[in-house]
Order: structure tokens, then sequence, then C-alpha cells
């Protein structure tokens, strides 16, 4: 005759109790286990960490038994649910932190744009083409400039890049830290929602990567038609570099989301999914830090009217450069090994 | 022993099969409306505070405006519990389909996806692929691998209630052995009606009603009582 339910639960129930406590002193963190102080006795100290992975896999054997024997479902259910929770406790990822950051900053954003590239090649064409176009017809015939915004923006620009902006460039109202916010607000959202929109099989992310280069074309041509050049590219030219390179990333991004869906290759297209999003995630965290940085500088540097365009033109480029050395050639030679780590 | 309900086993290196209950739209609708509304009373409550900060006030509205609409969920599902305050109220916890706890990336993939879950209006896309997947997966959770599932576990059965034992007429096959297990199990949660109800079922395989050890002959016994002392017998207690 097998082990009767009574027998088995009078026999392992102390393990069962010994590795709720262990679990529960895990849960209470080092914090409370400093507080506590050392312990008085052996007898109530909970079980540490080596102990609670034994006590886990033999709780998991018992909960196969006790599946396996049709033990009561009272019975069965304790066992799953103490093997759900010591599980979610043992194989929890620890990714979060000062070093993971350092990671993914150093090696994982640059080696998943990197990896990225044909997507970044269409995101960029995309954004380039329509800008390149709608600049030299606007600049050819100012009035076409009407046919991608409306006469009122058109009006706005006027007084955000034209003489009377004065010392602050690029802005209708609102003092510096108030740009800071509304920058922030605005630009990280449009990059956030141009990446989702990749999940409508690309299109949506493409669309918004080709309309903000059209708009950035036809208000360059303008202005330039204006007279009002060097303004608008002395402000434009430093944050530029993380603003324009961000947009683009966030759509290669978005686009890689709807290439594995319409193009899953051998896996499902779930799968292909999932696995496109992991490969994307580090350039989502590394579009947004950028944007960060490029709302700083355009409420704080590139508005300012009093720091002479050559100064700006020199920095912007020097941003420029930056920017391309990260994506381009941090941590070059490590890439194989950091995808491959991403992969599990 | 399959049903028709949603449960999700998830399979542990151990080769232990972990029980998730994937959570519906509806608890996960109320959760984002409890979660939009605590969100719009700090929102105001945090600008009332800062508008009275010169300068910088204004940044700081703009700024959380923008951390509550897309960092509070992230920031409350790599919290312990795993749940934002919304999903906390409706008991509901965001876990990888492993069973494990939710991925930093994960986390930030599945709520900028919500994006995707909006459109074209009114999470009209979140909410069709909730209703037409058995796992209730919105399409950021499906790009994430998560899951958002009911935090507690439903405990139908309990204790068998206490009984002297006695053994079945007939030895009993394992499914008729589980059955009667599960059924006294139920037994605290039932009238001790419906328990004699449902036991008079198994009647060819309980003993007779005026069954006795003892040799005397006492009242017959009701069905109830005779499966839950079976029951008994079945966990060993002899």
């Amino acid at each position: 005759m097998a082990m009767t339910p009574r027998q088995f639960e009078a026999r392992y129930e102390s393990s069962w109790i010994e590795l709720e406590r262990g679990l529960d002193a895990l849960d209470a963190g080092r914090k409370a286990r400093r507080k506590a102080g050392p312990f008085p006795t052996g007898a109530t100290e909970p079980p540490g960490a080596a102990r609670v992975a034994q006590l886990y896999r033999q709780c998991c054997e018992h909960l196969a038994l006790a599946r396996e024997r049709a033990y009561p479902v009272h019975l069965v259910a304790r066992l799953d649910a103490l093997a759900a929770r010591a599980h979610q406790r043992i194989y929890r990822r620890h990714d979060l932190g000062l070093g993971a950051l350092r990671q993914l900053a150093l090696y994982r954003a640059p080696a998943a744009v990197r990896a990225l590239r044909w997507h970044l090649l269409v995101a960029a064409l995309v954004f380039v083409l329509p800008a390149v176009v709608v600049g030299v017809a606007t600049w050819i015939d100012p009035h076409f400039v009407l046919t991608v915004v409306d006469a009122k923006q058109v009006h706005q620009f006027d007084g955000m890049y034209g003489p009377q902006a004065g010392e602050r460039l690029g802005r209708t109202s609102g003092d510096d830290w108030t740009m800071f916010g509304f920058y922030i607000m605005n630009n990280v959202g449009i990059a956030f929602r141009c990446f989702a929109a990749g999940l409508m099989l690309g299109v949506g992310s493409l669309f918004m990567v080709g309309y903000n280069g059209l708009l950035l074309g036809a208000v360059a041509g303008f202005l330039v038609t204006r007279g009002d050049a060097e303004r608008f590219f002395s402000f434009v030219v430093t944050h530029g570099a993380f603003e324009l390179t961000a947009i683009v990333l966030s759509g290669a991004a978005g686009l890689k989301l709807g290439h594995a869906m319409l193009a899953p290759g051998r896996l499902t297209r779930t799968q292909a999914l999932m696995r496109a999003a992991r490969e994307t995630s580090p350039v989502v965290f590394c579009f947004a830090a950028m944007l960060l940085v490029a709302a700083a500088i355009e409420a704080f540097w590139s508005s300012a009217g009093w720091i002479a365009p050559a100064v700006k033109y020199a920095v912007g480029g020097c941003c420029w450069a930056l920017v391309f050395a990260y994506l381009g050639l941090q941590g070059k030679g490590h890439d194989a090994a950091v995808l491959g780590a991403s992969e599990r | 022993m399959t049903t028709l309900d949603t449960r999700l086993l998830a399979e542990t290196p151990e080769g232990i099969a972990i029980q998730l209950r994937p959570a519906g739209a509806v608890p996960r609708g109320l959760a984002y409306a409890l979660d939009f509304l605590i969100r719009l009373i700090v929102w105001g409550v945090a600008a009332a505070f800062l508008a009275r900060i010169k300068g910088m006030g204004s940044a700081l509205i703009l700024i959380s405006a923008f951390a509550l609409e897309w960092f509070y969920p992230i920031l409350f599902e790599l919290l312990p519990g795993a749940a934002t305050p919304g999903k906390r109220a409706l008991g509901l916890q965001v876990l990888m389909d492993t069973g494990l706890p939710v991925t930093p990336s994960a986390a930030v993939t599945r709520n900028l996806l919500r994006v995707a879950d909006f459109m074209p209006v009114a999470f009209a896309f979140g909410l069709l692929s909730m209703l037409l997947r058995h796992d209730f997966k919105r399409l950021g959770d499906i790009v994430a691998g998560t899951l958002v599932v009911h935090a507690e576990q439903v405990r139908l059965a309990g204790k068998l209630p206490e009984a002297e034992p006695l053994a079945p007429r007939v030895p009993l096959t394992r499914a008729q052995q589980v059955a009667i297990l599960h059924l006294a199990g139920r037994a605290r949660r039932l009238t001790s009606e419906r328990v004699d109800e449902l036991a008079a079922l198994a009647e060819d395989a309980l003993p007779p009603p005026d069954y006795a050890p003892g040799g005397a002959s006492p009242a017959p016994i009701r069905p109830g009582p005779r499966l839950i002392a079976v029951a008994q017998w079945l966990m060993g207690q002899r």
C-alpha cells in the first residue's frame, strides 16, 4: 500500500513549514533581518538561501507525488501555492540596479542599435527624404509650406525664429523651465507613440517618422526663404543631434516590431514579436534618455539668443559626432557577446 | 480533469506545472479606471502645490503629468506585489507568462505598447485581443510576454471534516477515490442536505446505511456522513 495522504502530510509537513518560514524571511528583506539582529538560538533562525533552494526542490517533488497519487485537493493546493511562491522568489531576475544600468548604457544599448542597422537606414531615409523634398519645394516656392501646415502655424514659426524672436528662440511663450517640462512631455511621448505604432505592421512608425521629417523640412525651407536660416539652424543643431536621432531610433524600433509581425521567419508571429521586443527594449531606453538630454539642451541652450551662432554650430557639431560615435563605436568589439547574453 | 475554466499552466525547470488564473477584460478595465482616477487626483494635488513654485513649478507640473502617464504603471509593476494600486485593489498582479516576476524591460514594453492597444479608439485593439485570446492578453502583453493574473488562488475544497473512518463497500478506482475526496473536501461549504444528495450518487461504493463495525444495529446513517467517513478511510485513517 502506498503512503496515505495522512502519513504523507505527517512526514513532510515540517519541511513545508520550514520553507514557508524561509520565504517569509527572504520577503521581509535585508533591512528587517538587520533590524531583528542576530537570532538568540539556532532553533528560531529561518533557513538560509541555500536551504530554501533545497527545500523548494523537495517541495516540487512532493507536489508531483501528491498530484500523481491524487491526494486530496487541500493538500495539493497547499503544495501548489508554496511551490509557486518559492519559484517566484528563486527564479527572480536581478536586473534592476546600477550595475545593470551601466551595462545597458555601455554595451547593450549601442549593440542593440547597431543590430537594427537596416531598420535604422529605412527609418532615416523615411525621415530625411520628405524633409529634403519638402524643404527644397518650400525653398523654391514659399507658398508650398501651406500644403503641410496651416497659416496660423506658419505665423507661429515666424514669431519663434523671425527677427522679433530676439533673445528667446524657438518658442512663443513660456520660460526655460516650462519649456523643459513641455519638451519632455511632448517629445518623449511622441517617440513612445512612434515606437508603439510599430505594432500596426510598422506603418504607424513610418508615418510618424515621415510626418516629423515633412514638418521639419517645411519649417526649415520656409525660414530659409524668409532669411531666418541662421537663427533656425543654430537653434536646431545642438539638440537635434539627440532629438532627431532619437526619433529615427524610435521609428526603427517600431519598424522592427512591424517587420517581425509581417515576416516572422521560422518563428510563430507571437514568438517573433516577443523576440523583437526583447531585442529593441535597450533601444527604447536609449532613445528615451536621448530625448531627456535633448529637452534640457533645447530649453536652456538652444533657445538662448545671446550665444553666438558660431558657438552653437561648434557645440552642435561636437554633439552630433558624440552621438554617432556612441551609437557606432561604443563597445563595438563586444556586440556578439552582449546580444548573445540578452537572448536568454 | 480538464474543466472549462481559464487556468493556464506554467512549467518550472523542476517539471512542476504552476497554475495561473489570467484576469479578463472587466477586472482589468476597472483597475485601469481606478488607476486613471488615482493618477488624476495625484496630479491635481501635485499641480496645486507645484503651481506656487515660481519658474521650476510649471516644468514640474508638466514633468509630473508625463511621469504619471508613462512611468506610474512601470514603477508599480516593478515594485513588490507587481501591481498598480488599481490592480492591487482588484486583486490582480502582473507576471511573466512563465509565472515569474515581471522583468524591467517587459514592464516597459507592455506599458509603452498600451498606446497600440488604445488604437483606433478607446482600447479597441486591446479589448479585441483580450476577447479573442484564452489568456486575455492585450497586445502589449503578447509582445512583452506578460500576463495579468488574479493573485489569490480560489480554494473550493478545504480540509476534510473529522469522522470515524469506514471502508468502502467495494475497491475503488483512482477516479472514484478522487471524486470522493473532492466532494468531502467541499463538504464544509455545502449544506448537509446537498452533501447527502451528492453522496447518494456514490451509494454503490459507500458502506450500507446500517453498517457498524461493532456489530450492533444502530440507526441508519445518511449518505453524506458515510461518504466523509470513506474519505477519511482513503486519507489513511484506519
